[in-house]
């Protein structure tokens, strides 16, 4: 009875886009109201669907509900709209509404003294919910791919905000205006090579609807190459989408919005669409062990790429992006061991691989689901604190825990949980994933590679708690910085009520594992892909499972050591961190610095490549082909000459140029006509 | 009302199919007196506007209904030509809406000025209707000899002088060499009908001299459509030309050019192919590659650009190679996915066009400097200037989003049930790369608009008929990026209307 109306989810907040945006005007908070209130219907929506949906019979059964109706046909294909609802949609629908909401009254504080402009941002944000949210509930890539670019364009526009007028001065606002332009380009990239599988995927299946597209017998029957074509272009927009190595710059500067933006766009929700879009596709992705390696490897290099990035950043909200850039890194990891485990075992039909497989997908949404709420946590405390110190720059912080508790408290139950530490949700998923990771290694030709990236993967566990605690450290450990002293104090309630809201659930969402999320969030490779089966595993195997592998106890002592050297370094000063780094002459500490050169390669490619060329054609057509006919005009106007300028031979060039093209064109025609028959 | 077709039939006998065009012909011989008679530019301009709506209201009727009919067997009204005369009007509606308040446009030589403007329109209409290459070709100079005129009315501006002169200069080049195709195909087919043409083709197989006639028709016609490398005319056209002309011109003049391919081309390749499969390979290669080098270059150069005009004549450079898709293809599909393009490039490019025209009557300029801050002093145009440019760098849910989808899905897809074959994956992914490439150029007008700043912030005037067509223009965009049912529609009838001619 709830279910036929999931459409509301995505329509309630498109409505409350066009609503703000077109009457709420002036410095109040109406839009801000209308904006939580629309979240909030979205959200209770979310909740009786997914209610509805896990204990209706759909879920038992099928495991999916899905209704559409006609959007277009073209060629004999017929494109809808509608909704699809199985258990990855379930949980990906709760958390993003549940977050968006807690960031949507969040900003009511944060962003209360940005005057007129906060209807627009309200706007905007609504905007940005309605793209997510339909493209968890989509029933086909085409509107997944609509609703994927709309994100980007709220992306693109939040990321923006400050562009006018920066609260921090006018070289931060035209930084947002080259960031914003730069997430928007690169993810560009990766859209185009969505759009791209879109259409070989309905080449292959004819099809776009997921129930085509999952359907077993249908992936039967379609030539194996094609889908390998088809998923690599998806996990090409994945890449771009999800900030993945080699596109991963963009997330960084992306921090040039405002912080809410950040903590929901560019952490908690958008950044995700391509964990999700691969999660989404995984009866695809797992037809070829090949690009499952591939998604996992480019998950390794990603993961210890941007968590080397975070190592030397002062910036509070860049060590974050790369954090997150780093997590996300980890889910593209447990997605590629399992489903390199899982196209193993349909390989040889062997159930208990495939279930070994089906258990990297488990972990590597649910690292998803834990990832949104710590992350959330962090990016929003990050933001009380800008909001109180006035700075992002860490080195003039410190000795903050003092006057703002709230802020620090939960700030250390985020980073506890990022680091791994035991019974954070961090641990279980993170371990989950190291577990996979490694399961896959001892199996098939390649499984060697996925040795490689679980040693990546453990050391990024040494690096992630280093670099948090730095940064928890450096914030409001040790003595009072600068910006303390002049700090406003503790955030008004609607800032720290999110705030401890989440840190319950950056705390206590790995518990979800203990009753029976696993059995919403899992795969099964052997009965049709078939997504959640409703009965877990009991709450002990969990436990068992975790704690009797020796690895648990590697990747946390790891951990402890990674917080242990933060304290000395930031809160003793027992060690000094300029004795690594030559005080900052090392080439290693200068890569770090420069994001391994990242940013001036694109550059360099976007420079020589676009603006260049550019010039170079340009100046052809303008100084070669028509040169001639240049200074004419002037003639013409002025002395009526043109007939001695034509005489001259000076408008020839202009003509050679067609008469040269038509020639070429008449060989190439002869060629190919010669050599493919028709002469 | 409950009016039957048949009754126009009744009352204007054979002469209807052509009736829409009549009138339009007809508003342009009047032209000339109501300014004369009434002396002032607005009143001839609401005439046109009335003339163009009369018929656009009476081909709509027709179209609505399925008429067809021929005229001397030389003029064909169907479900194709309906729909492309209804563009055509639809663009010549922007162009006088436009031209009714710019101050560009010629103050003394108004009465010409929209006679001129009506018949090149009749000239298109005919175009589409025609089903020979030489009412083809006379259709075609109907439109080119008032456009060279409108381009040059602008006087004393050094720009639109330089740009007249070449226009005539290349567009006269492009004559000739049509007209040698023209006469070539005549000598060795005996015949100027397309479906004869065809037919001889089929049975006598390439020669050189056929092969010299296409490559001299895709020379004269690719001029028209400004195919890389007959475009280099079309920049300084579009940047010299009074704004309203430049509308007129880059999406009218440059659909007719489409046009006359379909009915060339497509029709003729289609033909063969149809009967001998792999007799167009080779020429499907020909166009294939024209499309990539024209979409690419297009898009490379429109990088380069300061002037926004400029950059919008080398994005239709850009989009008349991705319109070319079709000619690669030869399917039903990439047709209508072509036509559909037709019509969102028309609001699009069209809606850009107005906006900077508007911008260029509160002589705030057309270079990418006299942008910035733009959305201070003009938050609705700013944010439809937005709009139109997300549209033509394909952005989702606007209308250039869903002809993109439907136009590059056609070089993969095959109609269902259709052979199926990989070969022009190629071209799609071009295309697409294509298409990200263009975000790039469009941003940095949205960059200078929405965040530079300018140095003032004062707010300014928009003339009603201007801000009317922009609101078209934007409805148009968003209507069929979000509801493509019914367009998509009337797009496969007249893409069918086109197949249909073949045995």
């Amino acid at each position: 009875m709830f279910i036929e109306y999931t459409w509301l989810i995505p329509a309630i907040p498109l409505i409350m886009f066009v609503i703000v945006g077109l009457l709420a005007k002036g410095d109040n908070n109406r839009g801000g109201g209308l904006a939580i209130l629309g979240a909030l219907a979205t959200l209770v929506i979310s909740v009786l669907v997914v209610y509805e949906f896990l204990t209706g019979d759909a879920y038992a059964t099928e495991g999916f509900v899905t209704e559409s109706i006609k959007w277009f046909s073209i060629g004999g294909y017929e494109i809808t709209l509608g909704y699809y609802v199985d258990g990855l949609t379930c949980i990906m629908l709760l958390f993003s509404t549940f977050i968006s909401l807690l960031i949507f009254v969040y900003s009511m504080g944060y962003m209360d003294d940005q005057g007129k402009r906060k209807s627009r941002y309200y706007a905007e944000i609504s905007l940005f919910l309605a793209g997510m949210t339909g493209l968890i509930v989509a029933n086909n890539y085409l509107m997944m791919f609509v609703f994927w670019e709309v994100m980007g364009l709220c992306s693109y526009l939040l990321i923006g905000f400050w562009s006018f007028n920066h609260p921090q001065g006018d070289e931060a606002s035209d930084n947002a205006a080259s960031a914003a332009k730069k997430a928007f380009l690169v993810t560009r990239l990766g859209d185009a090579s969505f759009m791209a599988g879109l259409f070989v995927l309905l080449y292959a299946f004819q099809s776009l609807d997921f129930t085509e597209v999952f359907n077993v017998a249908a992936i039967g029957n379609v030539d194996h190459n094609l889908i390998v074509i088809a998923t690599l272009l998806l996990f090409g927009g994945a890449i771009g989408k999800s900030a993945q190595f080699p596109l991963q710059d963009w997330l960084p500067d992306a921090m040039a919005g405002p912080t809410t933006v950040s903590a929901l766009i560019h952490a908690a929700t958008m950044v995700k669409a391509g964990v999700y879009l691969v999660a989404r596709s995984f009866p695809l992705f797992t037809q070829s062990a090949e690009v499952m390696l591939f998604v996992g490897l480019i998950g390794g290099i990603t993961a210890i790429l941007a968590a080397s990035m975070a190592l030397a950043n002062n910036n509070i909200k860049k060590v974050l992006a790369f954090s997150t850039i780093s997590q996300l890194g980890y889910m593209f990891m447990a997605l590629g061991a399992g489903g390199y485990l899982m196209a193993l075992g349909m390989n040889n039909s062997d159930p208990a691989l495939m279930a070994l497989g089906g258990l990297g997908y488990t972990a590597g949404v649910f690292h998803m689901l834990n990832h949104a709420f710590f992350k959330a946590q962090l990016f929003l405390g990050s933001g009380s604190v800008i909001h109180s110190t006035g700075t992002e720059d860490m080195r003039e912080m410190g000795g903050l825990g003092k006057k703002m508790k709230s802020t620090s408290i939960t700030m250390m139950i985020g980073s506890l949980s990022i680091a791994g530490f035991p019974f954070f949700s961090g641990f279980w998923s993170k371990d989950l994933i190291l577990d996979t990771v490694l399961n896959a290694s001892k199996y098939g030709s390649e499984g060697y590679l996925f040795a490689i990236v679980w040693i990546l993967g453990i050391i990024t566990v040494l690096m992630t708690a280093f670099y948090m605690f730095r940064m928890w450290y450096m914030t409001f450990g040790g003595p009072e910085g600068p910006a303390t002293e002049t700090c406003h104090g503790e955030s008004p309630k609607s800032m720290t009520v999110p705030l401890w809201l989440l840190a319950i659930f950056a705390f206590g969402s790995g518990f979800l594992l203990l009753f029976g999320l696993d059995g919403i969030i899992t795969i099964d490779a052997a009965n049709g892909f078939l997504v959640g089966t409703l009965a877990g595993e009991g709450a002990l195997y969990w436990v068992e499972h975790m704690l009797t592998n020796p690895y648990t106890y590697l990747s946390i002592g790891l951990a402890l050591i990674g917080i242990f050297v933060a304290y000395l370094m930031y809160s003793r000063f027992a060690v000094n961190p300029g004795k690594f780094n030559k005080e900052g002459t090392s080439w290693l500490y200068r890569a770090l610095e420069n994001r391994w050169w990242f940013p001036q390669f694109y550059d360099w490619v976007s420079w020589t490549f676009g603006y260049k060329v550019g010039k170079t054609v340009n100046a052809f057509d303008q100084k070669v082909v028509d040169g001639a006919v240049n200074g004419l005009a002037s003639a013409v106007v002025e002395s009526g000459e043109s007939g001695k300028y034509m005489q001259t031979g000076n408008v020839g060039n202009y003509a050679s140029v067609v008469m040269l093209g038509m020639s070429v064109i008449f060989v190439g025609a002869l060629l190919f006509i010669y050599y493919m028959g028709g002469m | 009302m409950n009016i039957d077709v048949s009754s126009i039939m009744d009352v204007f006998d054979s002469i209807a199919p052509v009736l829409p065009i009549l009138i339009l012909i007809i508003g342009a011989l009047f032209m000339p007196a109501i300014q004369m008679i009434f002396k002032r530019g607005k009143v001839t301009a609401a005439t046109a506007l009335v003339v163009v709506i009369i018929s656009a209201a009476l081909n709509a009727h027709m179209l609505y209904h399925g008429q067809t009919g021929e005229f001397s067997s030389l003029f064909v009204y169907d479900a194709f030509s309906g729909l492309l005369i209804l563009l055509f009007q639809a663009v010549v509606f922007i162009a006088i809406l436009v031209a009714s308040v710019s101050r560009e446009t010629t103050a003394r030589h108004v009465g010409a000025f929209y006679a001129l403007l009506l018949v090149a329109t009749s000239g298109m209409c005919f175009v589409a209707t025609a089903t020979d290459l030489l009412t083809i070709f006379v259709g075609v100079e109907m439109v080119s000899i008032p456009s060279y005129a409108m381009v040059a009315l602008k006087r004393h501006d050094s720009r639109a002088s330089e740009a007249a002169v070449k226009y005539v200069i290349i567009g006269g080049l492009s004559s000739g060499l049509t007209v040698y195709g023209i006469s070539m195909l005549f000598g060795l087919s005996g015949t100027t009908n397309i479906l004869g043409i065809a037919s001889y083709v089929e049975g006598a197989g390439y020669s050189a001299a056929l092969i010299i006639a296409l490559a001299t028709m895709i020379a004269g016609y690719g001029f028209k459509i400004a195919l890389v490398p007959f475009h280099s005319w079309a920049p300084d056209v579009y940047e010299g030309a009074a704004t309203p002309v430049s509308i007129f011109l880059s999406t009218g003049s440059k659909k007719m050019g489409i046009v006359v391919f379909i009915k060339i081309f497509f029709v003729l390749f289609v033909f063969i192919q149809s009967t001998k499969a792999g007799m167009t390979e080779g020429m499907q290669y020909v166009f294939a590659i024209l499309a990539a080098v024209t979409m690419t270059v297009g898009n490379v150069v429109a990088i380069a650009q300061t002037n926004v005009k400029r950059m919008l004549a080398y994005s239709s450079i850009a989009q008349a190679g991705y319109m070319m898709i079709a000619f690669a293809v030869l399917s039903q599909w990439a047709l209508t996915g072509t036509i559909y393009y037709m019509f969102a490039h028309v609001f699009m490019k069209g809606g850009a066009f107005v906006i900077v025209a508007i911008l260029i009557h509160a002589g705030i300029g057309e270079t990418l400097k006299d942008y910035r801050g733009l959305a201070k002093r003009a938050p609705l145009l700013s944010a439809l200037m937005l709009i139109f440019l997300f549209s033509l760098a394909g952005i989702p849910p606007l209308g250039g989003f869903t002809a993109k989808f439907f136009l590059f899905s056609s070089a993969i897809v095959t109609d269902l049930g259709g052979a199926v074959t990989a070969q022009w994956m190629w071209l799609a992914f071009v295309a697409i790369i294509n298409s990200a490439i263009s975000l790039y150029y469009y941003a940095r007008v949205i960059k200078a608009m929405y965040v530079e700043k300018g140095e003032t912030e004062e707010k300014f005037k928009v003339p009603v008929p201007m801000m009317v067509a922009a609101i078209l223009c934007v409805l148009g965009v968003i209507l069929m990026g979000v509801y493509p049912g019914p367009f998509l529609h009337y797009c496969s009838e007249a893409a069918a209307a086109i197949m249909s001619l073949l045995p």
